[in-house]
């Protein structure tokens, strides 16, 4: 598999990418806890973005309500590491399970049922709704007064059960970063990745050349639903409470498909780029705002809403695109 | 959404690859690492949800914060240092300023109105051994965690409920009167489904005199409640037992005036019936509901201090919960900063655990801290709309008017 993932890139591509990935090893030695704060919250939103990507990005199918695997992932894992003190490692797997069940069906009633476009994008806010709804009344985890995770003061982390300092969520978010820029790399590469390209690009001609797209579109679903259950997960145990008003909102699902469309959809690095480009511009604002003496509530939110909306009307595609073609490269944008 | 994105190559080249990466952090990591040095003075960052769906409550909070210096000044307390950060009504932003705010210089913590982001502020503040003073979250489990380092000044959901039956009986013994009967109505959003839950767990301890006839539930966004307050009036119920919001609670008293329906009494056991606006807007009809609410102790001479210091700063703005806990969670940092005569973080959480301020605004004998970090001898009150002002009506060791009893009618309102 290595080989496969590393076959085509050069070696100079392969060394800046290792560079890269020691910095980012090292970073905790000189960072202090709020640019590790920070840097976890970029990789959360790049890895849940790169997530996104596969259904919106690769296969075309636009999901506005990605809010539910975080929130399923989430109180999944943090219900059997609560109750019955399963390791969040083990619930991650039942987690992903239940993610996928939710995904098949959503999926299926959208594909079998012919549920395309803005009726498809529809559909999956209305799950992510039933959720939220279901959740806010379902006592066991709480309902609408929240769930708790219990925590206290760790002086040392522990990786079994995810309880500990910053420095180890933030490994955390990078490995899974990391794992989820692999996978997708292999998978679009491969000949499922060109299946849904293909679907992507035009759904009837590639039903025309014998591709099963229902069974494609599936399968980017269930994907996509498994490795954002993951984040969910992380998010549960990082953050250490679960409301469903919080986790289910469209507001997430939002914020989740911000990267991607930001950096470049259907690209690898679109939603890394987006994801550090949004972060750092929100923190930029609000340093540059404390630093002009400026408090005046919800600036930063319009300001930042500005630059939005700039950006997307500007470079339609994505930066990363733009920033590829700008430097001249070969190619299409990666 | 219907640009074709490009994934046709799928060659990872050096450009690519350096230019992707440069770019990444030069976005990312340069504006981020700005760190200042700590001076002599105490540092308090106050994170508040100051935009975002709780913005109007976290800037009325912030109206607690602006008036406290000069307080503070005239109680003889040393000055704080207030830095300010907005949660943007998110708990990720909730921990990630707590973070920037420490390594800021932050040497205390306030905030943050919402139980999430509070809880997200208390692990930050608890892994970096940082005092954290919680003005407004009612979640009991913030403070069952063992935390060293976190204190709350605000009673827990449960605390609350169980003070709001105990004010209602007084209340009816004091008038000779009670209800046999109560229709219950309550907004269906997260905060009315929790105060139904929990007034379903709680309210058979009390042995209380009524009988909760029927539950109505409606929508928060309903800009139509006709229908229901017809459906409540049908019960024959003496009394309204309300968990509502703002709009509802001014949408329900049209109604009630239209429909000619003056229960005994309207019983509401959250926000939106004492608020500044619902005042404004209604005018008499607004005169007349009880709220069971965390509140202030109009009797005591600090009440009456902050209470003129906010008539200063805002005038026509009533005193309400938002500002007394803001502005008493300040009040826990400066009088352990005085007492501890220290900014070490450590020094002045132990200056907290043995805090005893018995010149407050709140209900109760004061501000002191039980093992787990909870003033659980906080006391809410009964308030009821006069006027355009708000009396209190109940505990008596807290009141400063008596209840009027029953409800007068709508329609003999002039």
């Amino acid at each position: 598999m290595i080989g496969r993932l590393v076959a085509d890139v050069p070696r100079r591509a392969a060394l800046a990418l290792s560079v890269f990935f020691l910095v980012l090893l090292v970073v905790p030695w000189f960072a202090n806890d709020y640019l590790l704060t920070v840097l976890i919250l970029i990789f959360y939103f790049a890895y849940t973005g790169q997530a996104w990507n596969i259904m919106m990005g690769f296969v075309g199918q636009l999901s506005l309500g990605h809010a539910i695997y975080i929130g399923l992932g989430g109180y999944t894992a943090a219900v059997l590491f609560s109750y019955f003190g399963i390791s969040p490692w083990l619930g991650s797997f039942a987690a992903m399970l239940l993610a996928v069940l939710c995904g098949a069906i959503i999926g299926f009633l959208a594909f079998r049922f012919r549920v395309a476009g803005v009726y498809f994008a529809i559909l999956t806010i209305a799950f992510a709704e039933f959720a939220r709804i279901g959740f806010d009344h379902f006592t066991y985890v709480g309902g609408s007064a929240g769930f708790f995770l219990p925590v206290s003061n760790y002086s040392q982390s522990d990786l079994w059960t995810l309880r500990g300092k910053p420095i180890m969520f933030y490994y955390l978010s990078l490995g899974m970063t990391v794992a989820a820029v692999i996978l997708c790399h292999l998978m679009i590469g491969s000949r499922i990745g060109y299946f849904w390209q293909a679907i992507r690009e035009d759904e009837e001609a590639a039903r025309a050349v014998g591709i099963d797209t229902f069974r494609y579109k599936l399968l980017a679903v269930v994907i996509s639903a498994a490795m954002t259950s993951l984040a969910g997960v992380f998010f549960a145990f990082y953050y250490n409470n679960l409301f469903p008003e919080e986790v289910f909102s469209i507001n997430r699902s939002i914020e989740l498909i911000l990267a991607p469309i930001f950096g470049g959809l259907g690209t690898l690095f679109g939603p890394i780029l987006g994801a550090f480009l949004l972060t750092g511009l929100a923190e930029t604002l609000t340093a540059a705002w404390a630093a002009l003496g400026v408090d005046v509530p919800g600036a930063k939110q319009v300001f930042y809403g500005i630059c939005l909306l700039l950006v997307i009307t500007v470079l339609p595609d994505g930066v990363w695109p733009w920033l590829y073609r700008r430097l001249g490269l070969a190619g299409r944008p990666e | 959404m219907n640009r074709k994105p490009h994934m046709g190559d799928k060659r990872i080249t050096r450009r690519t690859m350096t230019a992707g990466l440069g770019a990444s952090v030069v976005a990312g990591i340069a504006p981020m690492n700005i760190v200042r040095a700590q001076d002599a003075t105490l540092k308090v960052g106050v994170l508040l949800p100051r935009s975002g769906a709780q913005a109007g409550i976290g800037q009325d909070c912030q109206r607690g914060v602006d008036i406290t210096p000069g307080l503070l000044k005239d109680l003889g307390m040393p000055p704080l240092q207030i830095m300010n950060g907005d949660t943007e009504t998110s708990v990720e932003v909730a921990r990630s300023r707590a973070e920037k705010m420490i390594s800021d210089g932050a040497q205390v913590l306030v905030g943050a109105f919402d139980s999430g982001q509070s809880t997200a502020i208390a692990q930050v503040a608890e892994q970096k051994g940082i005092p954290y003073v919680i003005n407004i979250a009612a979640a009991p489990q913030i403070t069952e965690q063992g935390y060293k380092f976190v204190f709350r000044n605000f009673p827990t959901a449960g605390m609350i409920l169980a003070d709001a039956f105990a004010n209602q009986k007084e209340l009816f013994e004091a008038t000779g009167a009670a209800p046999k009967t109560v229709v219950f109505m309550h907004v269906n959003d997260t905060f009315g489904t929790a105060m139904k839950g929990g007034i379903g767990a709680v309210m058979p301890k009390f042995d209380m005199p009524y009988k909760i006839v029927d539950t109505i539930a409606y929508d928060p966004t309903a800009r139509d409640l006709s229908v229901e307050v017809a459906k409540a009036k049908a019960t024959g119920a003496d009394a309204l037992l309300m968990v509502s919001r703002l709009n509802d609670a001014i949408l329900i008293t049209r109604e009630l005036v239209k429909q000619r329906w003056s229960p005994m009494a309207i019983l509401s056991m959250g926000p939106g019936w004492y608020e500044d606006q619902y005042l404004k807007t209604l005018g008499k009809i607004a005169d007349g509901p009880l709220s069971f609410v965390p509140w202030y102790d109009p009797n005591k001479p600090m009440s009456k201090k902050l209470d003129e210091a906010l008539a200063k700063a805002h005038p026509g703005v009533n005193l309400n919960t938002n500002h007394v806990y803001t502005f008493e969670a300040l009040l826990v940092a400066a009088d352990a900063f005085k007492r501890a005569r220290s900014t070490d973080p450590k020094a002045l959480a132990d200056a907290i655990r043995q805090t005893n301020i018995t010149d407050n605004v709140s209900p109760g004998p004061g501000i002191q801290f039980n093992e787990k970090g909870q003033n659980d001898k906080l006391k809410d009150s009964a308030i009821q709309n006069r006027a355009g002002k708000l009396v209190t009506v109940a505990p008596k060791v807290a009141a400063n008017a008596k209840v009027e009893w029953p409800l007068q009618p709508y329609d003999r309102r002039g």
